[in-house]
């Protein structure tokens, strides 16, 4: 026996839901594990297990949609991140070759001393604004040396990272008003050439596998397309909410300083908690029954990532935040052959900020943060720390 | 019960080393080796459970 899944009236783009999508997600959560959003045309997956093993069964669900409009679908085909095996395959190892924490080892070190010599400069200024002195600045200047953009692309790196992901929206009033500035950095990636990325960097190792045909013709720019829009806004709001949450949360921050072996458990909760991306789109390829309940051949699936990793059918309490849980199977970085490309990067990255802090600060002591409404990435747009006290 | 590694898919992410360092390690290149392929009881808890931190989802128990 099945049936049809329940349906709900919630829009899961309306501003005060991309804001804090949380009570909905436990409204939906509790009403089934997938739900029929008909203001939306998807299909909500709400718990834990159905979004970890829709995100593990890639012939069930296409990645080909996604975003939730058809004209970014469009724009992102041909990439690994919109393909499905065995294509995807090759264009996955094509884009991690120089971005895997295989290739990125050697990186520790300066990424480490980068991020200490940043947060020792913020606590001596004791008052600044986190996201743009510390979640802005500090990925930046990492992807921007480790791609090797300079002038015109650095400058614009952050503008086209965040449109990048707002166009993946449904067809409002932010995706269109951000499709001009995606296409400035769609049709930088389509002309950038060797040379104008630094020498020495990845980037440039990519024209090199392009030029040695270890990458097919015309790919290097896709690459680089997808390293700055999937990697930049992602990674902003996940080091905004490490401060946010520490800030909020002083205790925890005090038992990763007790015990820096907990620095890796603190970015998993940080995630779990806040994941980046609030919905991510797939297509159903067949029907698919999820307990009992039929989702269409077709239908658009809308990935609830922070909806599974507070679902308390898997998570004690999953509504603290507690660094010590250690919820290393969190889904914010996605899971299976499409699970985050960068996730390693942003390891190394948010790993030396969280370390930073725990040896140089003893409170953050902030200001009411400031958020703007988002169709992808669920960010702090600006948080005003008003004080540090040292350790 | 037998670890089966989708080499192509390894990434090298080492979350399976820190899940069962008994049982695989990363080597000095970065790619996971496996030091034991068969295994059982407490041991296959282990190893399940490197399986289950995956973030790509290259290991399995079969």
């Amino acid at each position: 026996m099945t049936t049809t899944p329940p349906t709900s009236g919630v829009d899961l783009f309306a501003d005060e839901v991309v804001l804090d999508p949380y009570p909905v997600y436990a409204e939906l959560r509790e009403r089934g594990p997938v739900v029929h959003l008909p203001a939306n045309g998807v299909y909500a997956l709400t718990r834990y297990d159905v979004v970890r093993d829709a995100l593990a069964d890639w012939e069930s669900y296409s990645s080909d949609s996604i975003a939730f409009n058809p004209s970014a679908n469009e724009a992102l085909a041909g990439t690994s991140l919109a393909s499905d095996p065995p294509v995807h395959t090759r264009l996955r190892a094509a884009l991690t070759e120089n971005l895997s924490p295989r290739a990125l080892r050697g990186l520790k070190p300066r990424i480490e001393a980068k991020a200490d010599a940043l947060v020792a400069e913020l606590v001596e200024r004791g008052s600044f604004d986190a996201v743009d002195a510390l979640a802005r600045a500090f990925p930046l200047e990492v992807v921007a040396d480790l791609i090797g953009f300079t002038g015109h692309a650095r400058d614009n790196m952050l503008r086209w990272g965040q449109a990048a992901m707002q166009v993946l929206g449904p067809m409002n009033r932010r995706t269109a008003e951000n499709f001009p500035v995606a296409g400035e950095l769609y049709a930088w990636c389509s002309q950038v050439r060797a040379e104008d990325l630094a020498e020495g960097s990845v980037g440039r190792g990519i024209f090199d596998a392009e030029a040695r045909g270890a990458v097919e013709p015309g790919a290097a720019g896709h690459i680089i397309h997808q390293y700055l829009g999937a990697g930049v806004d992602t990674t902003v709001a996940a080091i905004g909410n490490i401060v946010a949450l520490f800030a909020a949360h002083p205790d925890q921050l005090d038992l990763v300083r007790a015990d820096p072996s907990l620095v890796p458990a603190a970015f998993n909760e940080v995630l779990r908690f806040w994941p980046p991306v609030n919905a991510w789109g797939r297509r159903a390829t067949r029907d698919t029954v999820i307990e009992g309940t039929v989702v269409p051949a077709g239908a658009q699936i809308a990935v609830l990532f922070g909806a599974g990793n507070r679902d308390p059918r898997h998570y004690e309490n999953p509504d603290a935040f507690l660094v010590a849980r250690n919820p290393v199977d969190h889904l914010s970085f996605g899971y299976g052959p499409h699970g985050c490309a960068g996730q390693g990067l942003a390891r190394l990255e948010a790993h030396a900020v969280i370390a930073a802090l725990s040896r140089r600060v003893g409170r953050i002591v902030v200001g009411p943060e400031t958020r703007v409404p988002g169709n992808t990435t669920r960010s702090i747009e600006v948080l005003p720390v008003l004080e540090v006290t040292s350790v | 019960m037998r670890i089966v590694l989708d080499r192509p898919r390894c990434e090298g992410h080492g979350l399976c080393e820190e899940a069962a360092p008994q049982l695989m390690h990363l080597d000095d290149e970065g790619e996971l080796v496996l030091d034991r392929e068969e295994v059982d009881g407490a041991d296959a808890a282990l190893a399940n459970a490197a399986a289950r931190v995956c973030p790509v989802a290259a290991l399995r128990v079969a």
